[in-house]
Protein backbone atom coordinates (compact mmCIF):
# COMPACT_ATOMS: atom_id res chain seq x y z
CA UNK A 1 0.00 0.00 0.00
CA UNK A 2 1.15 3.36 -0.88
CA UNK A 3 1.56 5.64 2.03
CA UNK A 4 0.06 8.99 1.50
CA UNK A 5 2.51 11.57 2.46
CA UNK A 6 1.23 14.39 4.51
CA UNK A 7 1.87 17.66 2.86
CA UNK A 8 4.18 19.76 4.85
CA UNK A 9 2.67 23.04 5.85
CA UNK A 10 4.56 26.26 5.72
CA UNK A 11 4.85 28.39 8.83
CA UNK A 12 1.28 28.81 10.05
CA UNK A 13 1.37 32.23 11.62
CA UNK A 14 -1.17 34.96 11.89
CA UNK A 15 0.31 38.28 10.95
CA UNK A 16 0.05 40.38 14.05
CA UNK A 17 1.91 43.47 13.02
CA UNK A 18 -1.29 45.35 12.25
CA UNK A 19 -2.94 44.36 15.52
CA UNK A 20 -1.56 47.43 17.26
CA UNK A 21 -3.00 49.70 14.59
CA UNK A 22 -6.40 48.09 14.85
CA UNK A 23 -6.52 48.43 18.60
CA UNK A 24 -5.34 52.00 18.33
CA UNK A 25 -8.30 52.71 16.09
CA UNK A 26 -10.66 51.13 18.59
CA UNK A 27 -9.10 53.15 21.37
CA UNK A 28 -9.51 56.35 19.40
CA UNK A 29 -13.12 55.54 18.71
CA UNK A 30 -13.84 55.12 22.39
CA UNK A 31 -11.95 58.24 23.29
CA UNK A 32 -13.98 60.27 20.86
CA UNK A 33 -17.38 58.81 21.59
CA UNK A 34 -17.29 58.93 25.37
CA UNK A 35 -17.87 61.74 27.77
CA UNK A 36 -15.26 62.17 30.40
CA UNK A 37 -16.56 65.37 31.94
CA UNK A 38 -17.90 64.87 35.41
CA UNK A 39 -21.17 66.37 36.43
CA UNK A 40 -20.48 69.20 38.75
CA UNK A 41 -22.93 71.62 40.18
CA UNK A 42 -24.74 72.91 43.20
CA UNK A 43 -26.76 70.22 44.91
CA UNK A 44 -30.02 70.97 46.62
CA UNK A 45 -33.08 69.18 47.90
CA UNK A 46 -36.37 70.81 47.05
CA UNK A 47 -39.07 71.06 49.70
CA UNK A 48 -41.96 68.63 49.55
CA UNK A 49 -44.88 69.72 47.45
CA UNK A 50 -47.83 70.74 49.58
CA UNK A 51 -50.95 72.11 47.93
CA UNK A 52 -51.65 75.70 48.76
CA UNK A 53 -54.67 75.03 50.95
CA UNK A 54 -52.71 72.83 53.30
CA UNK A 55 -49.73 75.09 53.64
CA UNK A 56 -48.94 76.30 57.08
CA UNK A 57 -46.81 79.23 57.91
CA UNK A 58 -44.17 78.19 60.34
CA UNK A 59 -42.92 81.23 62.22
CA UNK A 60 -39.18 81.68 62.25
CA UNK A 61 -37.43 83.98 64.63
CA UNK A 62 -35.55 86.80 62.96
CA UNK A 63 -32.39 85.67 64.60
CA UNK A 64 -32.45 82.38 62.71
CA UNK A 65 -33.34 83.67 59.31
CA UNK A 66 -31.07 84.99 56.62
CA UNK A 67 -33.32 86.03 53.80
CA UNK A 68 -31.78 86.75 50.44
CA UNK A 69 -33.91 88.53 47.91
CA UNK A 70 -32.87 89.10 44.33
CA UNK A 71 -35.02 91.28 42.13
CA UNK A 72 -35.16 91.51 38.37
CA UNK A 73 -32.65 94.35 38.19
CA UNK A 74 -30.06 92.27 39.96
CA UNK A 75 -30.28 94.11 43.28
CA UNK A 76 -29.69 91.87 46.25
CA UNK A 77 -31.14 92.26 49.71
CA UNK A 78 -29.85 90.35 52.71
CA UNK A 79 -32.14 90.84 55.67
CA UNK A 80 -33.52 94.01 54.11
CA UNK A 81 -30.15 95.57 53.52
CA UNK A 82 -28.71 96.11 50.08
CA UNK A 83 -25.62 94.02 49.56
CA UNK A 84 -23.36 93.01 46.69
CA UNK A 85 -23.33 89.34 45.79
CA UNK A 86 -19.64 88.73 46.65
CA UNK A 87 -20.29 90.02 50.17
CA UNK A 88 -22.90 87.40 50.98
CA UNK A 89 -20.34 84.78 51.88
CA UNK A 90 -18.53 86.93 54.43
CA UNK A 91 -21.78 88.00 55.97
CA UNK A 92 -23.11 84.48 56.34
CA UNK A 93 -19.95 82.78 57.59
CA UNK A 94 -20.09 85.04 60.62
CA UNK A 95 -23.65 84.05 61.38
CA UNK A 96 -23.19 80.35 60.69
CA UNK A 97 -20.15 80.26 62.92
CA UNK A 98 -22.01 81.84 65.82
CA UNK A 99 -24.64 79.08 65.60
CA UNK A 100 -22.37 76.04 65.66
CA UNK A 101 -23.02 75.30 69.32
CA UNK A 102 -26.70 76.12 69.28
CA UNK A 103 -29.29 73.32 69.40
CA UNK A 104 -30.75 72.03 66.17
CA UNK A 105 -33.87 74.14 66.19
CA UNK A 106 -31.85 77.31 66.45
CA UNK A 107 -29.56 76.83 63.44
CA UNK A 108 -29.45 79.36 60.66
CA UNK A 109 -31.95 79.08 57.84
CA UNK A 110 -30.96 80.69 54.59
CA UNK A 111 -33.81 81.53 52.33
CA UNK A 112 -33.29 82.55 48.72
CA UNK A 113 -36.09 84.27 46.90
CA UNK A 114 -36.19 85.66 43.40
CA UNK A 115 -38.55 87.34 41.00
CA UNK A 116 -39.71 85.57 37.89
CA UNK A 117 -37.63 87.89 35.76
CA UNK A 118 -34.43 87.51 37.75
CA UNK A 119 -31.48 86.27 35.78
CA UNK A 120 -30.63 82.64 36.48
CA UNK A 121 -26.92 83.34 36.56
CA UNK A 122 -27.38 85.77 39.45
CA UNK A 123 -29.35 83.20 41.37
CA UNK A 124 -26.56 80.65 40.92
CA UNK A 125 -23.98 83.21 41.99
CA UNK A 126 -25.94 83.93 45.16
CA UNK A 127 -26.45 80.23 45.88
CA UNK A 128 -22.77 79.69 45.25
CA UNK A 129 -21.96 82.27 47.90
CA UNK A 130 -24.26 80.61 50.41
CA UNK A 131 -22.76 77.19 49.73
CA UNK A 132 -19.29 78.68 49.86
CA UNK A 133 -20.00 80.13 53.29
CA UNK A 134 -21.17 76.77 54.60
CA UNK A 135 -18.19 74.96 53.13
CA UNK A 136 -15.82 77.44 54.67
CA UNK A 137 -17.29 77.10 58.14
CA UNK A 138 -17.32 73.32 57.82
CA UNK A 139 -13.71 73.35 56.75
CA UNK A 140 -12.77 75.49 59.74
CA UNK A 141 -14.72 73.24 62.07
CA UNK A 142 -13.08 70.09 60.73
CA UNK A 143 -9.71 71.74 61.04
CA UNK A 144 -10.08 72.99 64.61
CA UNK A 145 -12.02 70.03 65.99
CA UNK A 146 -10.27 67.15 64.27
CA UNK A 147 -7.28 68.75 62.61
CA UNK A 148 -8.24 67.21 59.31
CA UNK A 149 -9.65 68.30 55.99
CA UNK A 150 -13.32 67.61 55.31
CA UNK A 151 -12.51 64.87 52.84
CA UNK A 152 -10.33 63.04 55.37
CA UNK A 153 -12.97 62.85 58.07
CA UNK A 154 -14.30 59.42 58.90
CA UNK A 155 -17.99 58.66 58.86
CA UNK A 156 -18.66 59.51 62.47
CA UNK A 157 -16.79 62.79 62.39
CA UNK A 158 -18.43 63.71 59.13
CA UNK A 159 -21.84 63.12 60.66
CA UNK A 160 -20.97 65.19 63.69
CA UNK A 161 -19.83 68.03 61.47
CA UNK A 162 -23.01 67.87 59.41
CA UNK A 163 -25.06 67.83 62.60
CA UNK A 164 -23.30 70.84 63.95
CA UNK A 165 -23.38 72.79 60.71
CA UNK A 166 -26.39 71.65 58.71
CA UNK A 167 -27.05 73.31 55.39
CA UNK A 168 -30.57 74.56 55.59
CA UNK A 169 -31.27 76.40 52.39
CA UNK A 170 -34.84 77.16 51.65
CA UNK A 171 -35.95 78.03 48.17
CA UNK A 172 -38.87 80.29 48.84
CA UNK A 173 -42.19 79.73 47.14
CA UNK A 174 -42.13 81.98 44.06
CA UNK A 175 -44.43 84.94 43.78
CA UNK A 176 -47.65 84.07 42.06
CA UNK A 177 -48.25 87.43 40.47
CA UNK A 178 -47.01 88.93 37.19
CA UNK A 179 -46.21 86.04 34.93
CA UNK B 1 45.06 56.86 13.79
CA UNK B 2 41.58 56.08 12.77
CA UNK B 3 38.93 55.41 15.32
CA UNK B 4 36.44 52.80 14.64
CA UNK B 5 32.98 53.15 16.00
CA UNK B 6 31.93 50.49 18.36
CA UNK B 7 28.77 48.85 17.34
CA UNK B 8 26.61 46.63 19.39
CA UNK B 9 26.24 43.24 17.90
CA UNK B 10 22.62 42.91 18.94
CA UNK B 11 19.70 43.77 16.76
CA UNK B 12 18.51 47.35 16.95
CA UNK B 13 14.80 46.78 17.08
CA UNK B 14 12.19 47.68 19.59
CA UNK B 15 10.16 44.64 20.41
CA UNK B 16 6.61 45.45 19.39
CA UNK B 17 4.99 42.14 20.06
CA UNK B 18 3.42 43.35 23.30
CA UNK B 19 2.21 46.65 21.89
CA UNK B 20 -1.29 45.38 21.06
CA UNK B 21 -1.66 44.03 24.57
CA UNK B 22 -0.74 47.34 26.10
CA UNK B 23 -3.15 49.19 23.92
CA UNK B 24 -5.90 46.71 24.61
CA UNK B 25 -5.33 47.36 28.27
CA UNK B 26 -5.76 51.08 27.68
CA UNK B 27 -8.84 50.41 25.62
CA UNK B 28 -10.37 48.28 28.33
CA UNK B 29 -9.63 50.92 30.91
CA UNK B 30 -11.45 53.53 28.91
CA UNK B 31 -14.35 51.24 28.17
CA UNK B 32 -14.83 50.49 31.83
CA UNK B 33 -14.42 53.98 33.21
CA UNK B 34 -16.51 55.98 30.80
CA UNK B 35 -20.15 56.10 29.97
CA UNK B 36 -21.33 56.38 26.42
CA UNK B 37 -22.92 59.58 25.28
CA UNK B 38 -26.52 58.55 25.45
CA UNK B 39 -28.52 61.51 24.35
CA UNK B 40 -28.27 64.19 21.74
CA UNK B 41 -28.69 67.57 23.23
CA UNK B 42 -31.21 69.48 21.18
CA UNK B 43 -30.93 72.82 22.88
CA UNK B 44 -28.19 75.40 23.03
CA UNK B 45 -26.95 76.42 26.41
CA UNK B 46 -24.04 77.87 28.33
CA UNK B 47 -23.66 76.80 31.93
CA UNK B 48 -23.17 79.35 34.67
CA UNK B 49 -19.95 79.32 36.64
CA UNK B 50 -19.60 78.77 40.36
CA UNK B 51 -16.95 77.99 42.95
CA UNK B 52 -18.58 75.94 45.68
CA UNK B 53 -19.57 73.01 43.52
CA UNK B 54 -19.78 69.31 44.19
CA UNK B 55 -19.47 66.25 42.02
CA UNK B 56 -22.41 63.96 41.52
CA UNK B 57 -21.05 60.60 42.50
CA UNK B 58 -23.46 58.22 40.95
CA UNK B 59 -24.00 58.85 37.28
CA UNK B 60 -26.63 56.18 36.88
CA UNK B 61 -29.05 58.02 39.12
CA UNK B 62 -29.08 61.17 37.07
CA UNK B 63 -31.86 62.46 34.90
CA UNK B 64 -31.05 65.52 32.89
CA UNK B 65 -33.10 68.57 32.18
CA UNK B 66 -31.77 71.10 29.74
CA UNK B 67 -33.12 74.58 29.26
CA UNK B 68 -31.77 76.35 26.23
CA UNK B 69 -31.30 79.94 25.20
CA UNK B 70 -34.71 79.90 23.51
CA UNK B 71 -36.38 78.51 26.65
CA UNK B 72 -36.89 75.11 25.13
CA UNK B 73 -36.92 72.29 27.67
CA UNK B 74 -35.34 68.94 27.03
CA UNK B 75 -35.89 66.11 29.46
CA UNK B 76 -33.42 63.25 28.98
CA UNK B 77 -33.79 62.61 25.25
CA UNK B 78 -36.80 64.56 24.10
CA UNK B 79 -37.98 68.10 23.95
CA UNK B 80 -40.91 68.35 26.32
CA UNK B 81 -43.52 70.82 27.39
CA UNK B 82 -43.53 72.10 30.91
CA UNK B 83 -46.71 70.22 31.80
CA UNK B 84 -45.26 66.89 30.72
CA UNK B 85 -42.36 67.00 33.14
CA UNK B 86 -44.38 65.90 36.12
CA UNK B 87 -45.67 62.71 34.49
CA UNK B 88 -42.32 61.66 33.05
CA UNK B 89 -40.39 62.42 36.17
CA UNK B 90 -42.90 60.63 38.36
CA UNK B 91 -42.51 57.45 36.30
CA UNK B 92 -38.79 57.86 36.50
CA UNK B 93 -38.90 58.39 40.23
CA UNK B 94 -40.99 55.25 40.77
CA UNK B 95 -38.46 53.22 38.81
CA UNK B 96 -35.51 54.82 40.53
CA UNK B 97 -36.41 56.11 43.99
CA UNK B 98 -33.35 58.26 44.61
CA UNK B 99 -33.10 59.88 41.24
CA UNK B 100 -31.07 63.07 40.99
CA UNK B 101 -32.16 65.68 38.51
CA UNK B 102 -29.29 67.56 36.97
CA UNK B 103 -30.50 70.90 35.72
CA UNK B 104 -28.45 72.26 32.89
CA UNK B 105 -29.88 75.66 32.42
CA UNK B 106 -28.59 78.40 30.19
CA UNK B 107 -27.20 81.19 32.28
CA UNK B 108 -29.23 83.80 30.47
CA UNK B 109 -32.55 82.25 31.47
CA UNK B 110 -35.13 83.86 33.69
CA UNK B 111 -35.91 82.42 37.08
CA UNK B 112 -39.54 82.08 36.00
CA UNK B 113 -38.94 78.97 33.94
CA UNK B 114 -36.62 77.57 36.58
CA UNK B 115 -39.19 77.87 39.34
CA UNK B 116 -41.84 76.42 37.04
CA UNK B 117 -39.69 73.37 36.45
CA UNK B 118 -38.94 73.11 40.13
CA UNK B 119 -42.63 73.18 40.95
CA UNK B 120 -43.20 70.35 38.49
CA UNK B 121 -40.38 68.36 40.02
CA UNK B 122 -41.77 68.89 43.48
CA UNK B 123 -45.14 67.63 42.32
CA UNK B 124 -43.41 64.58 40.88
CA UNK B 125 -41.60 64.18 44.19
CA UNK B 126 -38.21 64.14 42.46
CA UNK B 127 -36.71 66.55 44.89
CA UNK B 128 -32.98 65.96 44.70
CA UNK B 129 -31.69 68.41 42.18
CA UNK B 130 -28.36 69.74 41.09
CA UNK B 131 -27.86 73.02 39.32
CA UNK B 132 -25.17 72.14 36.87
CA UNK B 133 -22.35 74.67 36.86
CA UNK B 134 -18.78 74.86 35.71
CA UNK B 135 -15.92 75.64 38.01
CA UNK B 136 -14.87 79.25 37.64
CA UNK B 137 -11.30 80.30 38.02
Amino acid sequence: MVKIKKRKLGGAEIPTSSMADISFLLLLFFLVSTVIDVDTGIGLTLPEYIPEEQQEVAPLSKDRLAAILINENGDVLLNKEIIAIPQIKENLTERIRSKIDQPNNKKLVVSVKTDRKTNYNLYIQALDQVKGAYFQVREEYAQTRYGKKILDLNEEEDKDMKDKIPMIISIAEPEKIDK
Amino acid sequence: MKFEKKRASTKQEIPTASLPDIIFMLLLFFMVTTTLREVDVLVQYTLPEAKAIEKIENKRLISYIWVGKDQKIQLNDNLVKLEEIQKIMYARRVALPNVIVSMRIDKGSDMGIVTDIQQELRKADARRINYSARLSN
